[in-house]
């Protein structure tokens, strides 16, 4: 199913989920820091995988990413991106630095990243789940941490190609200290996304 | 375009006109050009050059065969399709002997997950068997590791340049 050919209700009810989705991750995250994390209004676009790379400005800008697949009644992926500078602010907040502390990632910070977004895909996860009355695992995640497109072109070969819409969650995380901008890329396998929105009951 | 200290032309001829190649490619052009394409992951990138005619090529290839997917798509992202296909334009279909090639990327971009490593893998073993069979022999490669790689074709030299965050700037 490619974008174009969603009706106007369907893509609002991707967006909906994608809202409500990105407001559980929030919530997790707050739990973890142990203090309150507010999130913009989350943007969410239906965007060809094509394009995907345009989102943070271009195929070469350097990102962090946490990939997993999801196990379950629907099959894709989904992937955590946060530009370099946002990654960065994340480790400090986690860390409860001075903001602008941490410089580079080393081993154990990159396995705090992966596990803290490994959460909030898992919340994000969750939250449709219920929605939809389904069942869906994350799988083990993975890090990356180089130019986006090389990181999409993993996630989308991995697939087989098979995806073509990705469903793109931009938000920003703050807290007193610092925001961090961040997204959630979701993107399901092209008959996955046919049963997602038979379960809310919009073919 | 962005000028970064990737994407920011620093060899040759600065006039020469850049030919971008998309993922799941190839393009083919002639010596005042520039093949390049961006952010080679997993995916292989094939640059294939005659130094006579100072003509080239450059594939951008995801996966080893069309039996890896299940939707129509460009069929030139296939290293078993792709490949073929621009040796056959590059050519013009009459056989030569002054192909060479040169292969980058078919990396293993995500750390500790087994299964996605073996893409950039199956990729090289494909796209090195593929111009075994058409005896174009390879030159020089910057394969594997895990990190992305941007990569160009400089048509007047046959010179592959390839730039990473990791190792910087790098001739082949």
């Amino acid at each position: 199913m490619r974008p174009e050919n969603l009706s106007e209700i369907q893509i609002d009810a991707l967006r909906e989920l994608g809202s409500v989705g990105a407001g559980h991750a929030a919530t997790a995250l707050s739990q973890l820091l142990d203090h309150m994390v507010d999130i913009t209004v989350p943007e969410v676009r239906l965007v060809p995988v094509s394009d995907v790379p345009m989102v943070f400005g271009g195929p070469e800008t350097l990102v962090g990413a946490v990939y997993c697949r999801m196990l379950g009644d629907i099959a894709g992926s989904m992937l955590f991106i946060a530009p370099q500078k946002a990654l960065l602010a994340l480790v400090d907040m986690l860390r409860s630095r001075e903001i602008g502390a941490t410089k580079t990632l080393n081993a154990e910070e990159e396995a705090l990243v992966t596990h803290c977004a490994s959460i909030l895909i898992s919340a994000y996860l969750a939250a449709i789940a219920r929605m939809a009355d389904i069942n869906l695992l994350p799988s083990v995640s993975a890090f990356a941490f180089d130019m986006m497109g090389a990181i999409l072109e993993v996630a989308s070969s991995e697939s087989g190609m098979k995806v073509d819409t990705a469903i793109v969650v931009l938000t920003s995380f703050s807290d007193e200290h610092a925001a961090v901008d961040a997204a959630l890329f979701y993107l399901p396998d092209p008959d996955s996304l046919e049963v997602l929105l038979g379960k809310l009951g919009i073919v | 375009m962005t000028t970064s200290f990737l994407t920011g032309m620093s060899w040759g001829d600065p006039d020469a006109d850049v030919v971008r190649v998309g993922v799941g490619e190839f393009a083919i052009a002639e010596h005042p050009a520039v093949l390049m394409t961006p952010a080679l992951g997993s995916c292989v990138g094939v640059a294939v050059w005659d130094a006579y005619t100072r003509r080239g090529g450059l594939a951008h290839i995801m996966l080893p065969t069309p039996s890896e997917s299940s939707i129509d798509g460009k069929r030139e992202r296939f290293a078993t399709i792709g490949i073929p296909q621009m040796i056959a334009v590059l050519t013009e279909e009459k056989p030569t002997r002054r192909l060479v090639a040169k292969l980058m990327g078919g990396a293993a971009m995500f750390k500790t997950d087994s299964g996605l490593a073996s893409v950039g893998d199956r990729n090289l073993h494909e796209v090195r068997r593929q111009l075994g069979l058409l005896n174009v022999p390879i030159l020089a490669e910057d394969t594997g590791g895990s990190h992305a790689r941007t990569v160009e074709l400089h048509l007047d030299t046959g010179v592959v340049v390839v730039r990473s965050y990791m190792y910087g700037i790098k001739e082949l």
